[in-house]
């Protein structure tokens, strides 16, 4: 859908030029591996109450990668619970509805003001993620908006090779963002039985085609060579239950023990985010 | 590619070999899909569609969900036809992608939707939609024509009474409009390469009579040749009244025969074999 | 749309169900085991004016086709895209086989696929989920768009239009990815007569294209153990857990009653291709694959949460927050009031035995991989699955 109603800059990538340092040779310009141990998350900040005009609010942030690249910036409103408009039929829930929008500047492609495939996607992804965690019943006939724009997306502005590196960007997107409503939720204070997080982990293969792949958690795609799968999980830690689950890859099937790895060490990750998440709720609340 | 029709007067053939009056083969079935109050699936030729009905029904729920606006279509006194076309992006030789929004399928849907909202008896399910889906699978030209046929079917086999059946079929010219040519002879059921270059018209009548309950002409052509069109386009009907008049009678056979259903009264001068 | 359209259940009907899917061995409303699948009729080239198509019908009266139309594109030379400059073969960074110079490559933006589902915008959130998600499932391996590799300057784009004819009754996930799945199969491809670089030229002969997925070739009407197993496109199957039974391809009724619903994706990958591909190259991995010569060479390659349509159904009122049945009769100073709705602050959180109670939070981790396990396991579903789908006549 062409988006008529506004002036739209050029599609297509626009990358500053980056010019060889001649000293260096060019071969050395080796991306950035990682350097954190494999189960840790990067850091992140996280601070609920940022718009006043909406009855919850949070903002998160996660930590750059260091090679000039950008950390993940999120901001996320809540409006609600407030009344369906007349029209609307009974519903016995609360209605949620979920939007996820990247901003015009985010990321090195630029984006339209209008909701692309992938920016739904992510709705969907965050929506089954939030219903699991909020009770519904306590509000019927009502509705929550719930508004997450990301402010910059991941990316590392050194290696122009974007191939293939999105579709795992849009995982780390997802886990932030999950993180960041369940926040803002709680903000709004709407009642939900635990705080759920959000968690990445990927399988990854690192420099050489014969160092086995490793799994690590809240994986930086253009810090590792090729990563084979991922997943991101939506994680309730009190009650042990996962509200959502992505896995993509690609994996044989006699291997279900790395995929329950990959399970496990994405609960992990989450865990790990869930962490921040309740000191931040914390410090509003002390 | 230009149609060469110089070559239509030497040997009256046109270029898929057919004369003047021939239809192409029409090919039809109802009842394919269970799911639905009403299905059918029809060829003319390379042009290939699929309808399923579904109602008459309460106006669903969901349509009032998102749009927001609710209520409005129930109210009135008459069932409501919604047609809704849908024209798949493999469907023509050059993939070409249509919108919801795109105008010219909201026309054929309107047109769809007022010759059969006339012919079905809405009268009878007062506060209701009648909702009927059209697919193209397949265009090779007389897209309307095959949409109305298909449609007619479908809302047959799902029973919603109406006075007759729709039948609707094309008409051109054997010259372009620029050529002027007052001895042009009529065509029927143009296929796609004919209606790109000739001027044509698609028309659909009532049953056996001559009422014309559908005219459309999108193409410039002189008058005194519209005359001839249009009597050749309505004979076309007929013929496919009958086509489609013996497909629904070949299956109220076999769906008798089956056991489907009771063999009704009024049916004892009907042949069984 | 979603998974989650409106279910017209009482919650006595959804704590009736809920029970038998939850008995040992589940009572499924139409009679079915938990893993058989409903009846199908299937056919493919229906379409002669595409590449490859395909049709499948429900018992339930489910319809979906599926046209696929390829068309050749002139591939963009991007400056970010080192394997095209010439001079760059050397570079390692890039899962180049070495034994070939001219690398095949494949881009995600080569494949189009587009869902219509009556009665939904084509930009609704649940159409784009099933899109991105059967796309997911086709570009996982990166293998694909490497078949539509013409030269280093042409490729072809392919087009998927999936279209559902009937109304969706039941969730159109499996019956969209089934008949996907067959028309992959069944597309074929002009056969290419130039060589190298130049501008593509095609034979006219249709009999001569081959097909994108190559067939095996041993004899078609042989068993499958004869042949040696090829690569398939993936196929997406919906799975639910109620209580402790996994069951497979639900119904809507069923849907509405789930604990978990999965949407996984399996792939089969030919054993020579996983072979060269370094995405692979798990030693214990490979050494299994190659002895399993018989069976599918399956692999996962997505799994997504579908979020179950249980969530938004009415709650049953058990009695003893029922007003009418003398829950609040005489409850007149604020005291007792207070006592009442403590209770009904219990009753509310607490499930009654009988009562529907639409579930809340989320499922246990291990629930989660018992239904993935279950899809893979040797002879498990998806086996019998692609079993049966080898059984349609692609012509």
């Amino acid at each position: 859908m062409a988006d008529r109603r506004r002036i739209n800059g050029p599609v297509g990538t626009t990358i500053p030029p980056i010019y060889d340092d001649a000293s260096e040779k060019k071969s050395e310009v080796a991306r950035a591996t990682r350097s954190r141990p494999a189960n840790v998350i990067r850091k992140m900040y996280l601070k609920t109450g940022v718009t006043p005009s909406a009855s919850g609010s949070a903002y998160l942030e996660i930590e750059s990668s260091g090679n000039g690249g950008s950390g993940l910036k999120l901001s996320c409103s809540v409006h609600g619970p407030r009344a369906l408009p007349r029209s609307t039929p009974f519903s016995p829930h609360i209605i949620l509805s979920t939007h996820v929008k990247f901003a015009p500047f985010a990321t090195k492609q630029r984006r339209g003001y209008i909701r692309d495939p992938i920016e739904r996607d992510l709705g969907t992804h965050l929506e089954a993620a939030l219903r699991g965690s909020i009770i519904a019943d306590r509000w019927p006939k009502s509705g929550v908006d719930i508004i997450i724009s990301i402010v910059e997306g991941e990316q590392d502005r050194e290696t122009s090779k974007a191939q293939g590196i999105e579709a795992w960007d849009t995982m780390n997107a997802l886990s932030g963002c999950i993180t960041v409503a369940s926040a803002a939720l709680a903000d709004a204070g709407i009642d939900c039985v635990d705080t759920v997080a959000g968690g990445v982990a990927a399988l990854v293969q690192d420099a050489g085609d014969d160092a086995a792949p490793s799994i690590v958690v809240d994986p930086i795609p253009s810090e590792h060579d090729k990563v084979l799968a991922a997943c991101c999980i939506a994680y309730l830690p009190t009650r042990q239950e996962v509200t959502n689950l992505w896995f993509k890859g690609d994996l044989p099937a006699s291997d279900m023990d790395v995929y329950t790895q990959l399970v496990e060490k994405g609960i992990q990750a989450s865990k790990s985010a869930n962490r921040v998440l309740v000191d931040c709720l914390n410090e509003t609340v002390g | 590619m230009p149609l060469d029709t110089s070559a239509y007067s030497l040997a009256l053939l046109r270029v898929d070999g057919r004369r003047w009056n021939e239809l192409r083969r029409i090919h039809a079935q109802i009842r394919t899909q269970a799911a639905a109050d009403g299905s059918s699936y029809l060829e003319m030729g390379h042009t290939k569609v699929m309808c399923v009905v579904n109602g008459p029904s309460e106006p669903g729920p969901r349509r009032g969900a998102t749009s927001g606006g609710g209520g409005g279509g129930g109210q009135s006194k008459n069932a409501e036809v919604a047609v809704n076309i849908v024209i798949a992006g493999f469907s023509s030789v050059d993939r070409k992608r249509r919108g919801r929004g795109d105008k010219h399928i909201l026309e054929l849907q309107s047109t769809i939707s007022q010759a059969l909202a006339a012919s079905l008896h809405t009268h009878l399910f007062p506060h209701s939609t009648i909702n009927i889906s059209l697919h193209v699978l397949s265009q090779d030209g007389s897209l309307l024509a095959a949409l109305i046929n298909a449609a007619t079917l479908a809302c047959v086999d799902a029973g919603i009474p109406m006075t007759d059946y729709v039948a609707a079929c094309t008409a051109g010219s054997t010259s372009t409009y620029a050529a002027n040519d007052e001895g042009a002879d009529p065509l029927l059921d143009m296929n796609h390469q004919e209606e790109q270059e000739l001027p044509g018209l698609t028309v659909a009548t009532l049953g056996d009579s001559d009422r014309v309950a559908v005219l459309v002409c999108e193409s410039r052509v002189q008058v005194s040749r519209l005359e001839g069109m249009l009597a050749v386009g309505v004979d076309g009907c007929k013929q496919v009244r009958e086509i489609l008049d013996r497909v629904v009678r070949e299956k109220g056979i076999k769906m008798i025969q089956e056991g489907t259903v009771e063999r009704g009264v009024g049916l004892n001068d009907m042949e069984l074999d | 749309m979603a998974s989650s359209q409106h279910v017209l259940l009482s919650p006595a009907e959804l704590a009736y169900l809920h029970a038998s899917l939850s008995l040992t061995p589940p009572i499924r409303p139409d009679g079915r085991s938990p893993t058989q699948f409903r009846p199908l009729v299937a056919e493919t080239g229906i379409l002669p004016g595409t590449n490859g198509s395909a049709r499948i019908c429900f018992a339930d009266g489910t319809e979906a086709i599926v046209g696929v139309k390829a068309e050749v594109e002139r591939t963009r030379t991007r400056h970010d895209f080192p394997s095209l400059d010439l001079d760059e073969g050397a570079e390692d960074d890039d899962d180049l086989d070495d034994n070939q110079r001219d690398v095949v490559k494949g881009d995600n933006d080569w494949v189009e696929m587009t869902v219509e589902i009556p009665g939904y915008r084509d930009d609704d959130a649940g159409t784009v989920f099933l899109s991105a998600m059967l796309s997911e499932a086709l570009l996982a391996d990166g293998e694909f768009t490497k078949r539509l590799w013409i030269n280093r300057r042409f490729h072809w784009k392919l087009y998927l239009d999936i279209l559902l004819i009937s109304p969706p009754l039941s969730y159109p996930l499996p019956l969209l990815s089934l008949t996907t799945h067959l028309a992959l199969l069944a597309t074929r491809l002009p056969r290419l007569k130039s060589e190298g670089d130049e501008d593509p030229l095609f034979d006219d002969d249709w009999a001569a294209a081959p097909y994108l997925y190559p067939r095996p070739t041993g004899k078609k009407g042989s068993k499958k153990a004869a042949s040696a197993p090829t690569a398939r496109p993936p196929v997406t199957l919906l799975v639910m857990a109620v209580g402790n039974n996994i069951i497979f391809d639900p119904s809507k009724e069923e849907l509405a009653v789930a604990d978990v619903a999965l949407a996984v994706s399996v792939g089969e990958s030919s054993s020579s291709s996983s072979t060269t591909s370094t995405s692979s190259s798990k030693p214990t991995a490979m050494d299994l694959d190659t002895e399993e010569t018989k069976g599918h060479n399956l692999r996962l390659l997505s799994v997504r949460t579908i979020d179950p349509p249980s969530r938004l159904t009415p709650p049953g009122i058990p009695n003893a927050s029922n007003s009418a049945y003398g829950a609040n009769a005489g409850a007149k100073d604020t005291e007792k009031k207070k006592q009442q709705q403590e209770q009904a602050r219990t009753a509310e959180s607490e499930a009654v035995e009988g009562v529907w109670k639409a579930p809340r939070g989320g499922a246990k981790p291990l629930v989660m991989a018992a239904l993935v396990q279950k899809v893979l396991e040797k002879g498990g579903v998806a086996d019998e699955v692609l079993d049966a789908l080898d059984g349609v006549d692609l012509n």
